[in-house]
C-alpha cells in the first residue's frame, strides 16, 4: 500500500487515457437532459418517516455535510493537545496552512472585536460552498442514475382528467456488463410521429406525381398548339403528323416515367432519413404505444393507458415505446436553489444578528434614520439613503443566491457539454472549474465576512470607538 | 413553421438576447482589475488592500452578469 503510493504512478494517468479512448469509442455521448429545479426521485424514495420525495441535489448536499463532519473529526483528533507536540499527517498540514491564511486574510478585513464570531461564519460557509461547488469533478456525479421513462402527466382541461404525455428523450440501450444507458445519438420519436412522417411522405409523393403529371399535360398541349400552328404556317401536314406519330411513343414512355420518379422521390428519402438512423444504431419503426389508443373507453384500458408508460421495466420490450432519460443519483448540490439560497439567508441572518450585538437597538438607525429629519435641512436625504440600504440588504440575499447558483449551474453545464463534444479530453474545463469552484466559495464566504463587519460599524460619532478597534 | 420549432426559435433568441447583459459585467471587470493592477504597481505595499477590494468589486460586477447567465438559463431550461 505504501510503496503503491509513494512510488511514481504515470501509469495511472496513461490507464485513465487509455480508458478515456475506450469509453468515447465504445459508448456513444449522451446528450445532458438539463433541468434547473433538482430532480425528483421514483415513487418510494422519499425522505425517512415522511411523503416528501427525495431530490438529487438533496442527496448531494446530505453526502457534502457528512464530508464536513468526518473533516471537522480528522481535524479535532490529529490537532496537538499541548503546543509541544508536533502534529502528524501530510492532510492535516494541508488544513493547517488553509486555515492559517485564510485566518490571517479575513483578520485584515475584519479583525476587531467580533473577530472570532465572523471568522467562524466565514469559515463554515467556506468549507460548505467548497465541498458542494468541488462535487461536480467528481466522475460519476450528474451522469450515473436511474433510468428513468420521460412521461408525465398532463391535466386535459376539456376532458378534465389526466393525460400520460411522452416528453422528448431518448431510446434507451443494453451496454457492457449488461448495463442499460440512454443513447444520445437517438431521440426519440414517438410511434404516432413515425405514422405521421410515413403519412406525409405518402401525400408528399402523390402530390408530386400530380403536379408531373399536370405539367406534362400542359408540355402536350402546348406542343399539339405548336404543331397545329406550324401546320397553318407550312402547310406541311403529311410529314408533321408522321413525325408527331413517331415522337408520341418515345414521350409516353418518357412521361411514366418522370411521374414514377416524382413519385418515388419524396418515398426514397424518408426511407433514406430511416436507414440513417438505423446505421447509428437506432430503433427503427417503433410499435404502436400501448396508450396510443385515445378512444379507449373502459376503465381498464384507461388504466393500461396510465400504468405501462410510467413504471416499465428498462429491459422489457415496452421499454422501446418510451423515451428516457437518466436521472442523476447525486447532483451537486450547489446547482440547486434551494440551497443557495438557504445559505444566503443564513448569511442575511448573521449580518443582521451580528449589527444588533455590536450596536444594540441603535443598529435600526442604520435603516429608518429620522433623527436628523427636523434638526438639519438635508435631513430628507438621510432617511431615503436608510430606505436604500434597507432595500439593498434584500438584494444581498438575491445576489449571493444567484451569484452561485449562476455560477456552478453554468460550469456544470460546461462540464457535460465539454465531455460530449471532446470526449477524451475535458481536463482543460475541469481545471477550470475547480478554481471557479475556490472563487465562489471564497466570494461568498468574504462578502458574508466584510457584511458582517460593516454591520458591527456605526455612523455615528459617538460609537467612533468601536470603529477604530476594527482597524 | 411548426409551433414546436416556434419555441425553440424564440427561446434561443431570447437567451442569446439575454445574455448582451453580460457585456456590462464583462466591461465592469475589467475595469475594475486593471485599475486594481496599475494601483498594486504603484504602491506594492498595499496589494493585499487592495486586491479584497477589488475580488469585492469583480464579485459585484460578475453578480449582474451572473443575473443575466440565469435569466438565459431559466429561458433554455425552465420555459416550456
Amino acid at each position: 500500500m505504501n510503496s503503491f503510493w509513494n512510488g511514481k504512478r504515470r501509469f495511472v494517468a496513461l490507464l485513465m487515457f487509455l480508458a478515456g479512448v475506450f469509453v468515447a469509442l465504445r459508448v456513444p455521448p449522451v446528450i445532458p437532459f438539463i433541468q434547473l429545479p433538482g430532480e425528483n426521485f421514483p415513487a418510494g424514495f422519499n425522505v425517512p418517516f415522511t411523503d416528501i420525495r427525495l431530490t438529487n441535489t438533496f442527496v448531494g448536499s446530505v453526502i457534502v455535510w457528512i464530508l464536513l463532519l468526518l473533516f471537522v473529526v480528522y481535524v479535532s483528533r490529529r490537532r496537538p493537545k499541548d503546543g509541544n507536540e508536533v502534529p502528524t499527517g501530510g492532510f492535516y498540514y494541508l488544513f493547517e496552512v488553509l486555515f492559517e491564511g485564510l485566518m490571517g486574510f479575513v483578520g485584515g478585513i475584519a479583525g476587531g472585536r467580533h473577530f472570532r464570531l465572523i471568522f467562524n461564519m466565514f469559515m463554515t460557509i467556506f468549507l460548505v460552498v467548497l465541498l458542494a461547488n468541488w462535487m461536480e469533478l467528481i466522475p460519476g456525479v450528474d451522469t450515473i442514475g436511474f433510468i428513468h421513462a420521460h412521461t408525465k402527466e398532463k391535466y386535459d382541461a376539456q376532458t378534465g382528467e389526466y393525460k400520460v404525455i411522452t416528453t422528448d428523450g431518448y431510446e434507451i440501450y443494453q451496454g457492457f456488463l449488461g448495463i442499460s444507458y440512454v443513447n444520445g445519438q437517438c431521440d426519440w420519436i414517438s410511434p404516432a410521429d413515425e405514422a405521421a412522417a410515413d403519412q406525409a411522405a405518402l401525400v408528399a409523393a402523390e402530390m408530386a406525381a400530380l403536379n408531373a403529371e399536370q405539367e406534362l399535360e400542359v408540355k402536350a398541349a402546348y406542343a399539339r398548339y405548336q404543331a397545329e400552328h406550324d401546320d397553318h404556317s407550312e402547310g406541311d401536314q403529311a410529314e408533321a403528323a408522321g413525325g408527331g406519330h413517331g415522337d408520341d411513343h418515345g414521350e409516353a414512355a418518357g412521361e411514366s416515367d418522370q411521374v414514377a420518379d416524382a413519385y418515388n422521390e419524396p418515398l426514397a428519402a424518408r426511407e433514406a432519413e430511416k436507414s440513417a438512423r438505423a446505421d447509428r444504431g437506432c430503433y427503427t419503426g417503433v410499435g404502436p404505444a400501448p396508450w396510443a389508443d385515445d378512444g379507449a373507453e373502459d376503465a381498464q384500458a384507461d388504466d393500461k393507458k396510465r400504468d405501462i408508460p410510467l413504471h416499465p421495466d428498462p429491459r422489457s420490450e415496452e421499454a422501446k415505446l418510451v423515451p428516457w432519460v437518466v436521472l442523476p443519483f447525486v447532483r451537486v448540490p450547489s446547482t440547486d436553489l434551494n440551497m443557495t439560497l438557504t445559505l444566503a439567508l443564513i448569511s442575511f441572518v448573521m449580518i443582521q444578528y451580528i449589527g444588533f450585538k455590536a450596536l444594540g437597538i441603535g443598529y435600526l438607525t442604520k435603516f429608518f434614520n429620522f433623527g436628523t429629519l427636523f434638526k438639519s435641512p438635508l435631513g430628507g436625504i438621510d432617511v431615503a439613503v436608510g430606505l436604500l440600504e434597507l432595500i439593498g440588504d434584500f438584494a444581498k440575499i438575491l445576489s449571493f443566491s444567484f451569484r452561485l447558483l449562476g455560477n456552478i449551474f453554468a460550469g456544470s453545464i460546461l462540464l457535460f457539454v465539454m465531455s460530449f463534444l471532446v470526449p477524451i479530453l475535458p481536463w482543460p474545463f475541469f481545471i477550470l472549474e475547480f478554481f471557479v469552484g475556490v472563487i465562489q466559495a471564497l466570494v461568498f464566504a468574504l462578502l458574508t465576512a466584510i457584511f458582517m463587519n460593516l454591520a458591527t460599524i456605526s455612523h455615528h460619532h459617538d460609537d467612533e470607538h468601536d470603529h477604530a478597534d476594527a482597524h | 413553421m411548426d409551433p414546436q420549432s416556434t419555441i425553440v426559435l424564440g427561446k434561443a433568441i431570447g437567451a442569446g438576447l439575454a445574455m448582451i447583459g453580460a457585456a456590462g459585467g464583462g466591461i465592469g471587470i475589467g475595469l475594475s482589475v486593471g485599475g486594481a493592477v496599475m494601483a498594486m504597481g504603484r504602491n506594492p505595499d498595499h496589494t493585499a488592500t487592495i486586491q479584497t477590494n477589488m475580488i469585492l468589486g469583480v464579485a459585484f460586477a460578475e453578480a449582474v452578469a451572473i443575473y443575466a447567465l440565469v435569466v438565459s438559463l431559466i429561458i433554455l431550461f425552465v420555459l416550456s
